[in-house]
């Protein structure tokens, strides 16, 4: 059997549909901007790659009503499956479908902690039955509960928390679940956003932002990187058996021929700097695939544009592809949307569709004189129009979790 | 689904029971229960709790983690020096944490003197929040920490949710099924203690249910490895779509809900059965 995908739903910084973040990309545009969503106006950090907020009559009113909507990758994560699923013409026969999602970085979801901030709770005020209240209401599964009842899906649900290997993984868990036929149809992908006081506070703190205040702060395997930008949104996708896609008239977007994932069993706080687990995530995506390096047109990068991680993850492409690291072409998108954490990985995919559907590489936005130790064909801000067969997706989690997905041109 | 196992062999775990095999086998045996009454009965609904009783050891850890974690690592430690593997880019890792909800204790310093309107948040507190802090409460820092302390390199994942640990163990055995991998740990850890828990279970659970907690993990051969002195075999699951807090298991009578924790846990239970 083979997994294919014939779903796509996208929120990110460049709006709410695939479309959207489709055109921005083959336009060369950046969505980071300043931060509206809350006051940050005293914080080191104030852009990001903000995703439109979704409106309250578009979510649950149950979720509405209890305030667990006030994380915002609730609604991110419900849009874009809502969109997965009607793109791929997904109904009723599809309900048995498993879900398989990533979502949230973090074990807190900063969202419950907003009414601190956003003026709803009055600490001088004497509390009532009716007054809003801080709601520790958010499980680490609430989105995926929310996807299953909005849209039916009687299948076993999975949630992937590796940190920002964890959009990657979840791709890969539902291609291995379909290739093993242990499910006919998977709705999979994955929600984040940690643009909130607690979330971008937490970041600052640790210092990962890059400190320039400036639209163009995050700049991948570029010279002048300091570190990323925040980006929130979503990517869903419908994954299926061919055949059954075939037999059903979906349109196929892309295959889903390997994956594979290593530990860096390094530090918890750096990535291991020759790229060898790296390396070997990617390798056993290739012998998953059956396919040899020089099969690869085209990688969909990690490329936070942080000091450490480009040049390691430059290293691990060289390693794994030999002599074709030279010739295959490279980028990142976070300069242009920003890193969405755990989603990171899941709209890193999406955006390596590009490469199918218009025959064009996505660009890494301000991007502009290559590191020496970045050493590879790094695509500049515009997108490069090429024609390739085979695309590969990484994504290097926190704590050395690694992921790699390849993509193959649909049949 | 395909029928597959892997070989156990070894085990360690932290449960309101006991935190050797011995102990918890002969007080399940006895039909002991762990609830104990809730000491903070008064300020919520759920009246019985089931906790572990000793507390994690000190260690450099806890700049990094909280209870819970420092019992998952504490477990990950044990097991993996009990199965004797050396560890190699062929040692797989899973992990598996709860619904954990938002903690607020360490906050409390940030949040202090914020305002309403939410204005000057960072000057007015944020921007004291240790730097560890978002490392302490991301879902997968158990992974990252004994990953790297143990040189486990092969394929991994961490799961989240209450059905986490039977998704840990299933891609656990799907890994050294494919070759993958020649041996796994997986390593589960949830509490249903925590405040901001027993506040929302109490709201929607009956009067007599039984939040419990506990930290497990295995260690995973494949069933035909020649290594497999097993102690037992655990075989690929369905989790069902319906799974919150539902009483999956004989333990949960015992030792209480234990959420994420609930497969592993059973997983050893049964190796105990096997033996």
């Amino acid at each position: 059997m083979t997994a294919v995908i014939t779903g796509l739903g996208v929120v990110s910084a460049f709006g709410v549909g695939a479309p959207a973040f489709f055109g921005a990309l083959a336009e060369g545009r950046s969505g980071i901007g300043p931060i509206r969503s809350f006051d940050c106006a005293t914080f080191p950090t104030r852009v990001a790659g903000e995703a439109p907020t979704i409106a309250a009559d578009q979510l649950p009113p149950s979720l509405v009503a209890s305030g667990a909507a006030r994380d915002r990758k609730l609604g991110f994560g419900l849009v874009a499956a809502r969109e997965a699923w009607a793109s791929a013409g997904c109904g009723e026969h599809e309900r048995a479908a498993s879900l398989v999602i990533a979502l949230g970085l973090e074990q807190a979801f900063l969202g419950d902690f907003e009414p601190i901030f956003d003026g709803t709770i009055h600490w001088d005020r004497e509390p009532t039955s009716t007054a809003p209240r801080v709601r520790f209401r958010s499980p680490v599964d609430l989105t995926a509960r929310a996807i299953c009842d909005e849209l039916q899906l009687r299948g076993p649900r999975i949630v992937n928390a590796s940190a920002c290997a964890a959009g990657t993984l979840a791709v890969a868990h539902a291609a291995a679940l379909v290739t093993r036929g242990d499910t006919d149809i998977v709705l999979c992908g994955a929600a984040d956003s940690m643009v909130n006081p607690l979330g971008l506070g937490g970041m600052c703190r640790l210092g990962a932002p890059s400190p320039r205040n400036e639209l163009d702060a995050c700049r991948p395997f570029d010279r002048s990187r300091d570190g990323l930008v925040i980006g929130e949104g979503a990517a869903m996708f419908v994954v299926e058996d061919e055949a059954r896609a075939r037999g059903r008239g979906a349109r196929v977007l892309a295959r889903i021929v390997g994956w594979g994932s290593t530990q860096d069993g390094y530090r918890a706080t750096a990535p291991r700097p020759d790229g060898s687990a790296a390396c070997a995530a990617m390798l056993r995506a290739l012998t998953r695939a059956q396919l040899p390096a020089g099969a690869i047109g085209y990688i969909n990068a990690h490329g936070t544009g942080t000091p450490l991680n480009d040049p390691a993850e430059c290293k691990a492409i060289h390693a794994a592809l030999g002599s074709h690291a030279d010739r295959v072409a490279v980028s990142s998108i976070k300069g242009a949307i920003g890193h969405l954490m755990a989603a990171s990985g899941a709209i890193e995919l999406a955006a390596s569709l590009l490469a199918f559907e218009r025959d064009l590489l996505p660009g890494t936005a301000h991007h502009r004189d290559r590191d020496p130790e970045c050493n590879v064909d790094v695509i500049g801000p515009e997108p490069r129009r090429a024609r390739v067969d085979h695309v590969l997706s990484n994504s290097f989690g926190f704590g050395g979790q690694n992921a790699s997905v390849i993509l193959g041109r649909p049949r | 689904m395909t029928a597959m196992t892997a070989a156990i062999v070894a085990t360690s775990w932290r449960t309101p029971l006991g935190n050797t095999r011995d102990d918890v086998s002969r007080r399940m045996r006895a039909g002991e229960r762990a609830a104990i009454t809730n000491p903070f009965a008064s300020s919520y609904a759920l009246q019985h709790v089931a906790p572990i009783r000793s507390a994690p050891a000190a260690s450099r850890n806890d700049r990094f983690l909280r209870r819970m974690g420092l019992y998952g690592m504490e477990v990950a430690h044990e097991a993996f020096a009990a199965a004797a593997i050396p560890a190699s880019a062929r040692y797989g890792f899973f992990t598996a944490v709860g619904g954990l909800r938002a903690h607020w204790d360490d906050m409390l310093g940030a949040l202090a003197n914020q305002h309403d309107s939410g204005e000057d948040a960072w000057e007015r507190g944020l921007k004291h929040v240790h730097p560890y802090w978002m490392l302490r409460h991301l879902s997968n820092n158990v992974h990252a920490l004994a990953s790297a302390e143990l040189g486990l390199r092969g394929e991994g994942a961490t799961f989240g949710g209450a059905t986490a640990g039977a998704h840990a163990i299933n891609a656990a055995i799907r890994a050294l099924h494919d070759g993958a991998i020649d041996a796994a740990l997986v390593v589960a850890y949830d509490s249903l203690l925590e405040p901001e828990t027993l506040v929302e279970l109490g709201e929607r659970m009956a009067a007599d249910f039984i939040p419990g907690e506990a930290a497990a993990a295995i260690v995973l051969v494949r069933a035909a490895s020649p290594a497999a002195g097993a102690l037992g075999h655990v075989e690929l699951t369905v989790p069902s779509a319906e799974h919150d807090h539902a009483p999956t298991a004989p333990i949960t009578e015992l030792m209480g809900h234990l959420g994420a924790a609930t497969a592993v846990v059973q997983a050893i239970v049964t190796t105990q059965e096997q033996r």
